[in-house]
């Protein structure tokens, strides 16, 4: 089950990344935080570990349906563009992803004797991290530029929830602050941009 | 062996079921009087009555190509998992085999529509090659990748060793094969985000540029080659991707098999009221997610065996 969640996880990255509509983009977000919600919950019910399943709620409430609907009600209200292009180009994107894939398995090599749980986890969430990036890279606008931030945190709670088997509540909760933080900043900066464009 | 051959009679009498089953969902969806279900059928039997006209331009291709079309498709017919446990199957055919056939079909029909000497034929048989460059290697990926999952390279086998040990422990590869192979059969079988089944629009049309000049019998026996091409894919999808219920006793074991592939004309029908469809040279980004799904899936398996 939680290599079918994770690799469903994947795979909204990388349609995400795909994509060229806004509003696409953001229902690939929602879905990547539906799944990693509940991956959160499904580790949490069966490590017992009660902190976890409340944070993979917090993350399907907050991340899979909050952040997304307000990000959709903030580009309607200042008409952002919704037509999307990346900047690089399909084919050398094709090979790109499969490439960082592998890249970051034997990154995360040396480190998986470290890993309680099962390494390749750690290879994936990594993966995802740099997937994430890559879409920050590739596009220009400033709207997917925040789904790519937005998907990196995804991917470090990935991290953090498959490597360690749960980080302490606490981390976890100053992570969902700086990212309502994030969201606060992301609304100054595109209100902004408004304003000088 | 008995139940070989009516698993093949059940796949061969769907094939235009199926068709037809997709056209009047969507009809419904989108509020319209739906056609009958039964209109592919209905179609094939007008059309035989139907006397056959050929192009002046056209050569001894034109007459022999509709027998070329359906032939390979009806040997891939033959080498299908089986839809029950103790069915007869012939494991000959793998990845490369499977997907050859299945393009020599496409290769025949691109050189019909080149031989009926009008631009249509050229521009469709063009555009045909076009995408089927690019479904290929994607196609032999995915098919690969789930076979080295079951531990055997043949897809008959493959198929049913799936049924018996399903591969919990690589389910990320068989989800990135699953999806893979999903956007193939849309690509492959000229559905809505690649092409139009129903448009005679020049600017849309790929499968319908190509057989404009066909009439009567030849056109006959090409529909009933799409329609079967659509039943290998479906057939191929639930076998390899939904592997469930074949253990029951032979009945209930085919009509669980006829129910998914029901199920797949559903979802493609739904899926087709959904997109829009994708303008020629957005394609290759469609078949390019596809060829990377491939592509991830036998990485996930072999570098990270998850």
């Amino acid at each position: 089950m939680t290599d079918f969640l994770i690799g469903l996880f994947l795979a909204t990255l990388i349609t995400a990344l795909f994509t060229t509509r806004l509003y696409r983009l953001l229902l690939w977000y929602s879905l990547n935080s539906l799944t990693l919600g509940i991956l959160a919950i499904e580790l949490g019910s069966r490590l017992d570990d009660r902190g976890m399943i409340l944070s993979g709620t917090i993350t399907l409430i907050v991340k899979a349906v909050g952040i997304p609907f307000f990000l959709k009600r903030l580009s309607q209200h200042l008409g952002l563009v919704r037509q999307i292009t990346p900047n690089i180009r399909i084919q050398y994107a094709i090979i790109l992803i499969p490439a960082i894939l592998v890249f970051t398995f034997y990154l995360a090599e040396p480190i998986s004797h470290m890993v309680e749980g099962n390494a390749n986890y750690v290879a994936v969430s990594i993966s995802s991290l740099f997937l994430a990036l890559l879409l920050m890279m590739e596009h220009r606008n400033i709207a997917p530029k925040i789904i790519g931030f937005l998907s990196m945190e995804n991917a470090l709670f990935l991290l953090g929830t498959t490597a360690t088997g749960g980080m302490p509540m606490l981390v976890e909760l100053g992570i969902f602050f700086d990212l309502l933080m994030a969201i606060v900043v992301i609304n100054l900066l595109l209100r902004n941009e408004e304003v000088t464009s | 062996m008995i139940l070989y051959l009516l698993t093949l009679t059940i796949l061969l009498l769907i094939a235009p079921l199926l068709l037809g089953l997709i056209k009047a969902l969507k009809m419904r969806i989108l509020f319209k009087r739906p056609a009958s279900i039964w209109q592919g059928y209905r179609d094939t039997a007008k059309l035989l009555h139907k006397e056959t006209v050929l192009s002046d331009e056209a050569s001894a291709i034109t007459r022999i190509g509709p027998f070329l079309v359906l032939a390979p498709l009806l040997v891939a017919l033959l080498f299908l998992p089986p839809a029950a446990e103790h069915a007869y199957y012939i494991n000959v055919v793998d990845a490369f085999t499977l997907t050859g056939l299945l393009s020599l079909s496409t290769f025949f029909l691109m050189l019909i529509g080149l031989d009926s000497g009008s631009s249509f034929g050229g521009i469709g048989a063009s555009r045909e090659a076009f995408i089927a460059a690019l479904v290929e290697p994607a196609m032999v990926l995915t098919i690969f990748s789930v076979s080295m999952m079951a531990g055997d390279l043949g897809v008959a086998k493959a198929g049913l060793n799936l049924a018996h040990h399903f591969p919990t422990h690589h389910m990320a590869s068989f989800l990135f094969a699953g999806i893979s192979f999903f956007i193939l059969l849309l690509a492959e079988n000229g559905r809505i985000p690649v092409d139009n089944p129903e448009t005679h629009l020049e600017l849309t049309m790929v499968h319908e540029a190509m057989i404009l000049d066909l009439s009567g019998i030849y056109l006959a026996i090409i529909e009933t080659a799409a329609s079967i091409k659509f039943v290998i894919f479906a057939s191929l999808f639930v076998s390899l991707f939904l592997p469930f219920g074949l253990q029951f006793s032979p009945v209930l074991a085919l009509a669980i098999f006829v129910g998914k592939l029901l199920l797949v004309a559903v979802v493609v029908a739904l899926v087709e009221v959904n997109t829009a469809k994708l303008r020629l040279f957005k394609v290759p980004n469609l078949l390019g997610v596809a060829i990377v799904f491939a592509f991830l899936s036998l990485i996930t398996y072999y570098v990270l065996g998850a």
